[in-house]
């Protein structure tokens, strides 16, 4: 009897997970720039296009929308019968989750894991800060001014925790390498002539390895690299982070830590089909290379088989890199002149 | 601190005010001629972002930084041309047709970029420097000030220039007729249509080239919204200078130094939060205003469209 009452209530449960199971249609990507721009908002575009790829779902994406009010785009998208919006940028999280309450579209948020509410809101904090960890190790390394200099177009929380990550990797690699910081301006991220004239005064400074973090402002970080010299008359050497800018390169690319979403994005769709989205945060890591390093011609191949040694480290729980989401954590980690 | 005050970083320093204030002080002479004619122009963001896209369109095409940078006075140019039209020929409001202007020279050329550039983002070589014999070597501020692209030092020539015009020739007292009383200007056998058609032009023409400045020197490509209210600041710099291009001149400078230093601050190390670090520049923009703001003088028919015979 007791037997034959489980049964039954096992039964129930999945006749009605199954009926209350979502249907997932279509999905939306919202980005503040063009999906072209070899960095945040391409590797965003290109894993939304993967995803819905593999879960066999219609994609749109709404690109170069600004970092301004999104609300008027997110509804339009809702009304096309979009079943889960990603506004893929950190300006688009207070409109987010309105949106979502007043639509009931779910939506997807980024370096909010507060704002968890199921069914409608969830978040996703990404990090590279193990692979940023692995670029800082390199980085201090290969240095020859012992200067090396982060540059950034903001301090949202997924930056502030590669900054954190490479600032100790390269203290983990030679403490007495000096770590310069600077943020070109509030939410700068697409100040190509301000990267440019940042990065000019870190190098001036010494840095001879710039980790850059910059949408649209990394090119003109890049530019900079590609146009000083460093102060002890070296080429500068460039990292880039999230996408991949190798077609790009003239020799001054040393490596980028490459962010691959798809993982994350897959997750929301199964999620939502399963009825458990907005009950958790999602993350990318290197254990399943959605995170990584690329290796360009800049670096020999004894620099390489040690940082791939150290991956491995990290992977197996030997070293820990911790994240640190905080502005004020960075801070401290660089160096304050005498 | 004083570990980071090297020659090297003090020259960046100074570079970087350089080359932040140059963009601002082209921008900022040729919205002062249009403000001395009557037309606030204040498209004149907009005309740079055009100008920032057509010059770094014609120097990637041509190779060449000096078509690029004409490339640069067409695009402001041909932007100011509509402005003349729709605001000095047919009279509309200026400020309406101005941030009209903007947002489609916002939308236009993040449109061109996408299809020409977005999947190459094409880069110029740095650009070359004109070195003053016996100036360029002195310490600190030789490679700041006298080892500069030659567009830098037509920026500064055009300050005396602009300068001798307004007090010393009868074009400068036209134009500030235009500004200030264009019906007695016009009852004088004054074109006042003419004159501020040709203001504005100029002032296209000058925020073009700071536009193309700003994409070809600054920061070497075209990226979208790069102009980021470079304009703006123009406007507020002309507005204070109470028509005198020297304070055009020391605005910029300023505006640029109080960038730059935010770096400075940053690289060595500061322990002051970056958000008030960041705010700098702005607050040096709003405290100017709140010591001489009131002390502008702007003409006395600015941003009044002139009919003749209209009461």
């Amino acid at each position: 009897m007791r037997n034959l009452f489980f049964s039954t209530a096992l039964g129930l449960a999945l006749v009605t997970s199954a009926a209350n199971a979502a249907d997932v249609d279509t999905i939306a990507v919202l980005t503040p720039e063009q999906g072209s721009d070899f960095g945040w908002n391409q590797q965003g575009v290109d894993a939304a296009r993967a995803a819905a790829a593999a879960a066999g779902v219609e994609i749109i994406v709404a690109e170069g929308l600004g970092y301004g009010d999104v609300r008027a785009p997110m509804r339009e998208l809702a009304a096309d019968g979009a079943d889960l919006l990603i506004a893929h940028a950190s300006g688009y999280n207070t409109a987010g989750p309105e949106i979502a309450e007043e639509t009931g579209v779910p939506v997807a948020i980024v370096d909010s894991p507060d704002a968890l509410k199921a069914g409608l809101v969830a978040d996703y904090t990404l990090s590279g800060h193990e692979g940023a960890y692995l670029a800082g190790r390199l980085a201090a390394k290969m240095t020859t001014t012992g200067t090396v200099g982060i540059v950034v177009s903001g301090e949202p929380p997924s930056w502030n925790s590669q900054s954190a990550g490479f600032a100790a990797g390269v203290r983990a690699e030679n403490p007495d390498v000096n770590i310069l910081y600077s943020v070109i301006g509030p939410a700068a991220y697409s100040d190509a002539a301000g990267g440019n004239r940042v990065t000019t005064s870190v190098i001036a400074a010494g840095a001879d390895i710039i980790f850059g973090q910059g949408n649209g402002s990394s090119f003109g970080m890049i530019q900079a690299v590609e146009s000083n010299q460093a102060t002890d008359g070296s080429d500068v050497l460039f990292i880039d982070v999230i996408g991949d800018k190798s077609e790009l390169d003239t020799g001054h690319l040393l490596t980028s830590v490459v962010w691959d979403m798809t993982p994350v994005y897959s997750a929301m769709i199964e999620d939502l089909k399963n009825d458990t989205f907005g009950t958790r945060s999602y993350s990318i890591s290197l254990a399943d290379d959605s995170v990584k390093l690329l290796k360009t011609p800049q670096v020999d191949d004894e620099a390489w088989n040690a940082v791939m040694e150290l991956r491995d480290q990290i992977l197996s729980g030997d070293i820990t890199v911790e994240a640190m989401f905080d502005a004020e954590d960075v801070r401290a980690m660089v160096t304050v002149a005498e | 601190m004083g570990g980071l005050l090297t020659e090297a970083f003090l020259s960046s320093l100074l570079t970087g005010a350089i080359v932040a204030a140059v963009p601002i002080l082209l921008a900022g002479l040729g919205e002062q001629m249009s403000e001395k004619a009557g037309v606030l122009n204040v498209g004149i963001e907009g005309m740079m972002l055009m100008g920032a896209y057509t010059g770094f369109l014609a120097a990637f095409q041509t190779s060449s930084l000096w078509l690029g940078f004409l490339g640069g006075i067409l695009g402001g140019l041909l932007t100011a041309l509509v402005m003349a039209i729709l605001c000095v020929r047919m009279g509309l409001n200026q400020i309406v047709i101005g941030i009209g202007l903007t947002l489609g020279a916002e939308g236009l050329t993040a449109l061109l970029h996408h299809f020409q550039f977005s999947r190459s983002y094409p880069r110029l070589p740095a650009p070359e420097r004109l070195d003053i014999p016996g100036l360029t070597d002195l310490p600190v501020i030789g490679p700041s000030l006298f080892a500069r692209h030659p567009i830098v030092y037509f920026a500064l020539l055009a300050v005396v220039v602009l300068a001798l015009l307004y007090r010393r020739t009868n074009l400068g007292m036209t134009l500030r007729a235009a500004g200030e009383r264009p019906a007695a200007l016009d009852v004088a056998g004054g074109n006042v249509v003419g004159i501020r058609l040709a203001a504005v032009l100029f002032t296209g023409a000058m925020a073009g080239l700071g536009g193309a400045y700003l994409a070809n020197i600054a920061a070497g490509l075209f990226i979208p919204f790069m102009t980021g209210g470079a304009g703006f600041i123009g406007i507020v710099l002309a507005m204070l200078a109470r028509g005198r291009p020297l304070w055009v001149l020391i605005g910029a400078l300023i505006f640029g130094a109080a960038l730059s230093l935010t770096t400075a601050l940053q690289v060595a190390g500061s322990t002051m939060p970056t958000e008030v670090i960041q705010m700098l520049p702005f607050a040096a923009v709003m405290l100017v205003l709140v010591l001489f703001g009131r002390r502008a003088k702007l003409p006395s028919a600015l941003a009044v469209s002139y009919e003749r015979g209209a009461r």
